[in-house]
C-alpha cells in the first residue's frame, strides 16, 4: 500500500511546493527592479552557503552542528526520498543511503528539539516550537518506510493501521518541509535563504578562494531619476532582493542579542524590525510575531498594507519612526546574522523617505542637517573656523604644497575642544615620525556621514561632491584620519561617486610607522588598558588588528572586554543617534563603560572621536578615556632635535 | 562648543596667536645680573605657554635707557645687546608650546627711584616729582628726548633679534611717554608740550623710530590708560583721540588698556584691581578705546574666570582678555578649560600677594600657588603619581597648609586622611573671609574642597585628631598643620582671660567669626598692622560700631600690600573709623560698666585713656604645639627638617629611610605665624616627593 500512496503524497507534497514558491516569488517580485547576476549568484550559492553562511553559523557550535546534521540530512533524505520512493528506485546503495540521511537528520531533530526546551528569550517560540516535531517526523517517518525497502523489514509486513499511522507522519512532515518552505513556516528559511544568498544585494560581502569580502557602503541613492522613489515609504519600495532578504531571517534572535539600542530599552529589536517586513509583503497585523518585542511597544497594535506607508503620517502603520531612529548603525545585527540580512540598508532606506520626503528627523536632527547645508559641519560653526585649534601648529596646507605623501583628513572634531587634543597628539606623531602631510585646512568639510545616516541623501551627496572635487585637485598617496567615520565614507562610500582614494585610519598608520622603525616608545607606566572597538572601523573596516598592535608596541597588554573585536558593542554614537535621541531605560555608553568596568581597566583605548565622546560623557566611570593617539603622543621618545617642534602640548 | 569666543585665533600685525587671553606685561622681579632674564624667568613663562596661553607680554616696565633704572624691579635691561641671547632662550622656550611672547619696553621717567645703583637723574618732561615713589627728577632736555627716542629703536631691535615676537611700548603708569601726554606733567612750551600734538610728539617720535627699525613683520603695540582718574590728568575723552592719533598713523599693530592711571596710592589700587572691585570694573574704558582705533585691543584687570573672559570676547567689548593673575595662580588655565576641567581651575582671588610684593621689590609669587615662577626649582603644577611605596598620609589641621599637603599627597597617589577640628574646612583663611569685600579670599578654600573631593582625601570635619588616635592611625607620614590661636595673654595688663566673662579683651577672630558680638563703641589695638586688624576695624564699622583702630607702628594696615590698603582705607573713612598711630596698648581696666584702655604714646610715654565697651586686641598668632610636642618623641624623624634639601625643593632625605613608626613633619602657623603661601609652599616642598 505505501508503495502507492507514498509516491503521491510526495509528488502531491511538491507540486503544494511548486504552488508557494510561485505566490514567494510573486511576493518579492512586488518589490523594485534591482540589477542582480542572477546565474553568476546561483553558480555561487553553494561556497557562498557552505564557506561565508556556515563561517558565520559555526560562531554558535551547537547550532552549528545541529545544522549540519538536521539540514545536511535533510537535503540528501529529501533528494533520496525523491528517487526511491517518488520514482521507485530503491536499487543498490540508494535505500541504505536514505536510511543514512533520515538517521543523521533525526539526530539532528533531536538537538533542535532539546534547544527548543527552555529556549533563550531571542528565539522565536510559536511555530518555531513546532519544528523539531516536524523535523523528527519526517526523518522518522522516511526512516521507517524505508526500511521494507531495503528488505529490513518484508514489504507485506504492511499493518495497515501502522502505515496509516506512518503515512501521516510522512505527510505532516513533508507537508512542512516542502510545502511550508515555500508558502510560508519556519522552513521557508531554507528557500527563501538559500535564494538570498544567490542574490543577495551585496555580492562583495561574500569571500573568493582570493580572500575575505567586505561590504558595509550605504549605496546611493539616484538623485537624477525623478521615478526612483526617495527611500523607502511603503514595502514595494523595497528592492525585490530585499525583500527576499527579510523572508530568510530564521527568527534566531542573535541580532537582537548584540542590539545596543535593544539592549537600551529603546524601540528597536533588529528582528521584530525585519519579521515587520515580512507582515509588510503581504499585510496584516504584526500578532503572529512571537518573539521579544520593540521595547515599550506591545506586539499586536501594528498594522502593514503592502502598498500603505510603512511608517504612518498620523497614528500607527508597521513601525514607529522611532523605531528606525534608535539605530545606530553599528552593524552589530549584520555581523551576527546567519542569514547575512542587511538591516541597516533597510533601515537607512526608510529613514531617507522620513527626512527627504517628509522632513521629519527627529530632536535635533532637522537643525544638525541645516548646519550641514549651511555651514558644511554639523555643529553650525564658522565654516572658516576649522584650523582654529591648530593655530599654533602652524599645519602645512596641501594647497601651497599640491603634493604630498599623507593627506591628514580632521573632520568636524576639529570644533571639538576634547577631539583636538587626539588632533594634537596624531599631528606630533606624525611630526616624530617625520611624515610628509598636509590637511585641506578650511577647505575641508564634513564627510557627509552623519547626513546619510539620518537620511539625507542629498546633503550627503552635495558633500561628498564637493569634497571629492577639492581632493581631486591635489596629489597624495594615502589620507589619513584619526575619525572612522570619515575613514569610512572617505573609504567605502566616496567611490560611487567618482572618488577612489586609499585611506588609513590613523591607528593603521601609526602601526605602519613603528613596524617601519620610524617612532620609538618609552614604556608604559600607567595602569591596566582595555581597548573599544569603534564600529566603523572594525565592523564596518575590518580593523581590529591595528590598534591592538599599537597598543602591544607602547608596551600594553589589553584586557579585552567581553564583547569586542567584530562582537564590540557600539558606544552609541553612530548612524546620528546622539541627535535623535531616542529615549530608553538606559543609555548605551553606560553600558559600554560597564562593560570597561567589568575588566577592571583604568583606561580605555578608542580610536574614534564618537566613541571618545560618548564614553568620556559617562557619569562615575571608573576608567578614563584616552585615544591612541594621545598614549602614542605620551609615550613618544624623540630625538632632541625635534623636541622644538613637537612640544605643543595644550 | 564653549568658550569658542576664546579659542579663536587672532592677527595681530602679520603675527597669529593661537587664543585670546594674555599674560599681560608685569614686573617679575626676577630678571637679574643686570636685568638678564635667568632660567627662572624663563620658566616662568614657558609655563604659561605649556598651560595654553595664548600670548605673554612679559617685563613690564622694561628699560631701554641707563637712567631709566633696572635694578629696583629686577626689570629686564634692554639698553645692552647682552640681552640678546637672552631673549632667544625665552622665545624658544614659549614657542616650544605655541605660544607667542612680545617685551613691554619703557623709560619710566620720574617713575622710579634715584637713590640706589648709578644714582641716576630721574628724567620727565617738567621736572615734577612723582608721589608714589616719592621720587624727584629734572627736565628732560632736548639732546635726552633724542637719545631715548633712539633708545626705544634699539631695545626693539634686541627684542627682534632676540626672537622675540614683539614689544609693547608702556604709555601707561605715568612711564615717560604718557608723562607727555599729560597735562598734569608736562608743563612744557616748546614743541614737547602745550598743544594736543606737542605732547603727542615724543611718543610718535618712539612710535616711529621704533617701526622704521624693526620693519612690519614685527609686532608694535602701545599700552595706554583709558581715564587717569584724575581731575587734571587724561580723561576718556582724552584718550580716545590720543588712541586714535596714533592708530591712523598705522604704524601700531595693538592696543592694551588699563582703567585708571596710578601715581598716587589710591588710582594704584584701581590698576590691580583687588578682591573688592566688580569683575572686569573698567572694561567700559578699553571698549571705548576699541570703538576709535581699528586694531585690536587687549585688556586686563580682574578678568579671572573662562565663562567671563567668554562673555566679554563674546561681546566683542575688546579682542583679547589679559588674564595675568589669573595665569599667576594656575598657569595650565587654558588647559583645564580645553580638558573640560574648568572645575580644577585654581582661580585668583585677588589677594594682590604678587602685586604687593612686586611694589616693595619681591619677587612675584602667588598666595595660594607655590610653585608658580619656582618652576626652574622643580616645584610642580601638575603633581605626578610617586613611582614609590604608597603611604598613609595623615595631615592635622584643615587650613591652608594642611589642605595643600592633603591635596599633594593624595596626587601623589597616597592614601590620605584630613583632620579638622572645625565645622569646614580653611582655617584662617575661613576667618579673614568674613570681612566686608574680602569674601573672595574663600575662593582658595573653596578650590581645595574640590580638589581634595575630586582626590578622594578622606576629610574628618569636627574631629580633634590627638596623639593615641593618631598612632593608632598607624601612618607613614604625619604632616602637623594645627595653626595656632589669638596671642592675647602676651600682656597681662590687657586683661585678658581664657574665660570669656573674665576677660577684658577680645580677638580680632572672634569679631570676625562672630563669636562675640560687636561693641558698640569699640577700640582695635592692632600691634600686626596686617589685614586681621582692619578686617576687624572694618567689620565691626560696617555691623555699626563706633570704632578706633589703634597701632603702635606707623600707620594702622601699614602692612598690608599698597594695592590693598587703599581699599580698606576707602572703607574705614567711609565710616568714620579712627586711625591713631604711635600709640601702644598699656593695660585695659573695668569701670563699671565700661572698659577703659590706656594707651601710652610710643615716642613720648605720654598716656591717654579711651572709654569703650569692647577692646579688640590683634596681636597675631601664637602657634599650637601641643600636639606636635605630643608625637615629636615617637617620629622616627623627631618631627626634623632636613633644612638643606627643604630650601632646595629637594626630597626629604628621611622619606627613603627605613623604619619603624612614622614620619613628622609640621608647617604652617603651628611652628611660626607667617602667611598663607609661607604654609602652602612648606606643604608643597615637603610633600611633592612623599
Amino acid at each position: 500500500m505505501l508503495e502507492t500512496l507514498l509516491p503521491i503524497v510526495i509528488l502531491a507534497s511538491l507540486a503544494l511546493a511548486g504552488l508557494g514558491a510561485w505566490r514567494r516569488i510573486s511576493l518579492w517580485r512586488q518589490g523594485r527592479a534591482a540589477p542582480v547576476a542572477l546565474f553568476k549568484g546561483l553558480m555561487a550559492l553553494p561556497r557562498r552557503y557552505l564557506v561565508d553562511l556556515h563561517h558565520i553559523v559555526e560562531r554558535d557550535r551547537y547550532i552549528s552542528h545541529t545544522h549540519v546534521a538536521t539540514a545536511g540530512g535533510f537535503v540528501a533524505a529529501a533528494v533520496l526520498t525523491l528517487v526511491v520512493h517518488g520514482l521507485g528506485l530503491a536499487g543498490g546503495v540508494l535505500g541504505w543511503l536514505l536510511l543514512l540521511a533520515s538517521a543523521v537528520m533525526f539526530a539532528g531533530s533531536i538537538l533542535v528539539a532539546k534547544r527548543r526546551i527552555n529556549p533563550p528569550a531571542r528565539l522565536s517560540k510559536g511555530p518555531w516550537m513546532r519544528l523539531p516535531k516536524s523535523l523528527m517526523a519526517f526523518s522518522a517517518g522516511v526512516f521507517l518506510v524505508t526500511l521494507p525497502t531495503v528488505g529490513v523489514l518484508p514489504p507485506d509486513a504492511g499493518y495497515w493501521l501502522l502505515g496509516l499511522v506512518l503515512l501521516a507522519v510522512v505527510s505532516g512532515g513533508l507537508a512542512e518541509m516542502f510545502f511550508g518552505m515555500t508558502w510560508g513556516g519556519p522552513m521557508k528559511h531554507a528557500f527563501a535563504g538559500a535564494l538570498h544568498l544567490a542574490f543577495h544585494r551585496r555580492p562583495e560581502r561574500f569571500s573568493t578562494p582570493a580572500g575575505a569580502g567586505r561590504s558595509t557602503g550605504l549605496k546611493a541613492l539616484n538623485l537624477d531619476d525623478d521615478k526612483a522613489p526617495l527611500g523607502v515609504e511603503k514595502p514595494t519600495d523595497f528592492t525585490w532582493n530585499q525583500r527576499l532578504g527579510f523572508d530568510a531571517c530564521v527568527q534566531c534572535g542573535r541580532c537582537e542579542a548584540v542590539c545596543p539600542a535593544f539592549a537600551a530599552g529603546q524601540p528597536l529589536n533588529p528582528k521584530k524590525l525585519i519579521q515587520d517586513m515580512v507582515v509588510g509583503m503581504v499585510g496584516g497585523s504584526d500578532a503572529g510575531y512571537t518573539g521579544s518585542p520593540y521595547p515599550g511597544k506591545a506586539v499586536g497594535e501594528h498594522h502593514g498594507d503592502p502598498h500603505g506607508p510603512i511608517v504612518a503620517r498620523e497614528g500607527q502603520a508597521l513601525l514607529d519612526a522611532e523605531t528606525l531612529w534608535s539605530c545606530t548603525t553599528c552593524r552589530a545585527c549584520v555581523e551576527e546574522c546567519p542569514m547575512m540580512i542587511e538591516h541597516v540598508d533597510a533601515i537607512v532606506d526608510m529613514r531617507r523617505h522620513l527626512t527627504l520626503e517628509r522632513g521629519q528627523t527627529p530632536n535635533k536632527g532637522a537643525e544638525v542637517l541645516e548646519n550641514l547645508i549651511a555651514t558644511d559641519n554639523p555643529g553650525g560653526f564658522d565654516p572658516d573656523s576649522r584650523l582654529h585649534w591648530a593655530a599654533d601648529l602652524n599645519l602645512p596646507n596641501i594647497a601651497d604644497l599640491g603634493q604630498v605623501d599623507v593627506l591628514l583628513w580632521l573632520g568636524d572634531g576639529v570644533f571639538d575642544m576634547r577631539n583636538q587634543r587626539t588632533l594634537r597628539a596624531f599631528v606630533k606623531v606624525l611630526r616624530a615620525a617625520g611624515v610628509d602631510f598636509a590637511v585641506l585646512g578650511n577647505a575641508e568639510r564634513d564627510s557627509g556621514d552623519v547626513a546619510r545616516r539620518l537620511g539625507d541623501e542629498a546633503t550627503f551627496q552635495a558633500l561628498a561632491k564637493r569634497n571629492i572635487a577639492t581632493l581631486n585637485q591635489y596629489q597624495f598617496l594615502r589620507i589619513v584620519t584619526c575619525d572612522p567615520h570619515s575613514f569610512h565614507v572617505l573609504n567605502n562610500e566616496y567611490g560611487e561617486l567618482g572618488g577612489n582614494y586609499h585611506v588609513n585610519h590613523h591607528s593603521t598608520f601609526i602601526a605602519e610607522l613603528y613596524r617601519e622603525g620610524r617612532l620609538a616608545f618609552k614604556p608604559w607606566k600607567g595602569g591596566s588598558v582595555t581597548y573599544h572597538d569603534p564600529c566603523y572601523l572594525g565592523r564596518y573596516n575590518g580593523e581590529y588588528d591595528a590598534p591592538r598592535d599599537v597598543l602591544k608596541a607602547l608596551g600594553i597588554e589589553v584586557r579585552e572586554m567581553q564583547r569586542s573585536g567584530y562582537r564590540s558593542r557600539c558606544c552609541g554614537g553612530g548612524g546620528g543617534a546622539p541627535i535623535t535621541d531616542i529615549p530608553g531605560k538606559q543609555r548605551i555608553p553606560d553600558m559600554r563603560m560597564q562593560d570597561v568596568g567589568d575588566t577592571g581597566a583604568d583606561l580605555v583605548a578608542v580610536g574614534c572621536p564618537q566613541c571618545t565622546a560618548m564614553l568620556e560623557g559617562v557619569v562615575d566611570a571608573t576608567a578614563e578615556v584616552r585615544d591612541i593617539a594621545e598614549l602614542v603622543a605620551d609615550a613618544l621618545v624623540t630625538s632632541p632635535a625635534r623636541v622644538q617642534a613637537e612640544e605643543v602640548t595644550a | 562648543m564653549a568658550f569658542e569666543a576664546i579659542f579663536q585665533p587672532i592677527e595681530i600685525g602679520k603675527l597669529t596667536v593661537r587664543n585670546r587671553v594674555v599674560s599681560t606685561a608685569h614686573a617679575e622681579v626676577h630678571a637679574t645680573d643686570g636685568g638678564m632674564t635667568t632660567e627662572r624667568y624663563v620658566r616662568y613663562y614657558e609655563e604659561k605657554a605649556k598651560g595654553g596661553c595664548g600670548l605673554c607680554i612679559c617685563g613690564g616696565s622694561s628699560v631701554v635707557s641707563i637712567d631709566s633704572p633696572q635694578g629696583w624691579w629686577s626689570s629686564v635691561n634692554l639698553s645692552t645687546d647682552r640681552i640678546i641671547p637672552h631673549f632667544q632662550n625665552l622665545a624658544d622656550a614659549v614657542h616650544r608650546h605655541g605660544g607667542k611672547i612680545m617685551i613691554q619696553i619703557t623709560h619710566m621717567g620720574r617713575r622710579s627711584r634715584w637713590d640706589g645703583f648709578d644714582w641716576p637723574t630721574l628724567l620727565s618732561p617738567s621736572g615734577i616729582r612723582e608721589p608714589v615713589h616719592r621720587s624727584t627728577c629734572k627736565t628732560i632736555e632736548e639732546e635726552e628726548i633724542w637719545r631715548v627716542i633712539g633708545d626705544f629703536a634699539q631695545a626693539a631691535r634686541r627684542a627682534k633679534e632676540g626672537g622675540l615676537d614683539g614689544v609693547e611700548l608702556s604709555a601707561v603708569h605715568q612711564h615717560l611717554i604718557d608723562q607727555f601726554w599729560s597735562p598734569r606733567v608736562n608743563k612744557r612750551t616748546d614743541q614737547w608740550g602745550g598743544s594736543f600734538e606737542n605732547r603727542m610728539r615724543f611718543g610718535m617720535e618712539v612710535l616711529k623710530a621704533v617701526r622704521a627699525e624693526v620693519g612690519d613683520d614685527f609686532v608694535v603695540g602701545m599700552r595706554i590708560c583709558g581715564d587717569e582718574f584724575h581731575p587734571d590728568g587724561l580723561n576718556q575723552d582724552d584718550m580716545k583721540q590720543i588712541a586714535a592719533y596714533y592708530d591712523a598713523t598705522g604704524k601700531v599693530d595693538f592696543f592694551g588698556v588699563v582703567g585708571s592711571g596710578c601715581d598716587t596710592h589710591n588710582t594704584l589700587a584701581n590698576v590691580i584691581p583687588n578682591m573688592s572691585y566688580p569683575p572686569e570694573p573698567f572694561l567700559h574704558l578699553a571698549a571705548g578705546i576699541k570703538e576709535v582705533v581699528s586694531v585690536p585691543v587687549i585688556h586686563a584687570q580682574n578678568i579671572k574666570d573662562p565663562n567671563q573672559a567668554q562673555r566679554i570676547l563674546e561681546g566683542g567689548y575688546v579682542d583679547l582678555v589679559g588674564m595675568t593673575r589669573a595665569h599667576i595662580a594656575d598657569p595650565h588655565i587654558i588647559a583645564k578649560i580645553k580638558m573640560n576641567q574648568v572645575d580644577q581651575i585654581k582661580q585668583c582671588v585677588g589677594a594682590n600677594y604678587c602685586i604687593d610684593r612686586q611694589y616693595q621689590g619681591l619677587d612675584v609669587l602667588c598666595i595660594q600657588n607655590a610653585a608658580t615662577s619656582r618652576e626652574y626649582m622643580g616645584l610642580p603644577h601638575i603633581i605626578e603619581k610617586s613611582d614609590g611605596p604608597s603611604r598613609k598620609v595623615v595631615v592635622v589641621g584643615g587650613g591652608p597648609g594642611g589642605m595643600e599637603a592633603a591635596r599633594v599627597a593624595a596626587e601623589r597617589g597616597h592614601d590620605v586622611v584630613l583632620y579638622e577640628g572645625g565645622p569646614e574646612l580653611g582655617g584662617q583663611i575661613t576667618i579673614a573671609a568674613q570681612a566686608p569685600q574680602r569674601d573672595q579670599i574663600a575662593g582658595i578654600t573653596r578650590w581645595y574642597q574640590l580638589e581634595l573631593a575630586r582626590l578622594k582625601v578622606d576629610v574628618r570635619l569636627n574631629t580633634r585628631a590627638d596623639a593615641a588616635e593618631l598612632n593608632a592611625l598607624q601612618a607613614d607620614v604625619v604632616v602637623l598643620a594645627t595653626g595656632g590661636q589669638p596671642f592675647l595673654d602676651q600682656t597681662p595688663e590687657w586683661g585678658y582671660s581664657p574665660v570669656a566673662e573674665d576677660s577684658l579683651v577680645v580677638s580680632s577672630w572672634d569679631i570676625l567669626n562672630g563669636k562675640v558680638a560687636p561693641g558698640n563703641n569699640v577700640l582695635i589695638y592692632d600691634t600686626i598692622c596686617e589685614f586681621a586688624g582692619v578686617s576687624a576695624a572694618d567689620f565691626l564699622a560696617d555691623k555699626g560700631a563706633r570704632v578706633e583702630i589703634v597701632t603702635d607702628d606707623i600707620k594702622p594696615g601699614a602692612a598690608v600690600g599698597g594695592t590693598t590698603f587703599p581699599t580698606y582705607y576707602r572703607s574705614l573713612y567711609e565710616k568714620e573709623v579712627i586711625m591713631t598711630s604711635d600709640m601702644m596698648l598699656h593695660k585695659v581696666y573695668r569701670e563699671g560698666d565700661q572698659l577703659v584702655a590706656v594707651l601710652e604714646n610710643e615716642y613720648t610715654g605720654q598716656q591717654e585713656e579711651r572709654v569703650v565697651d569692647q577692646v579688640v586686641v590683634e596681636n597675631g598668632v601664637r602657634p599650637d604645639e601641643t600636639l606636635y610636642y605630643a608625637l615629636k618623641e615617637q617620629a622616627r624623624n623627631h618631627g626634623q627638617l632636613d633644612l638643606e634639601a627643604l630650601y632646595a625643593a629637594q626630597a626629604q632625605p628621611c622619606l627613603s629611610s627605613e623604619g619603624e613608626g612614622y614620619l613628622l613633619f609640621r608647617l604652617g602657623d603651628c611652628t611660626a605665624p607667617r602667611n598663607i603661601h609661607a604654609a602652602i609652599y612648606d606643604a608643597l616642598r615637603i610633600c611633592k616627593d612623599l
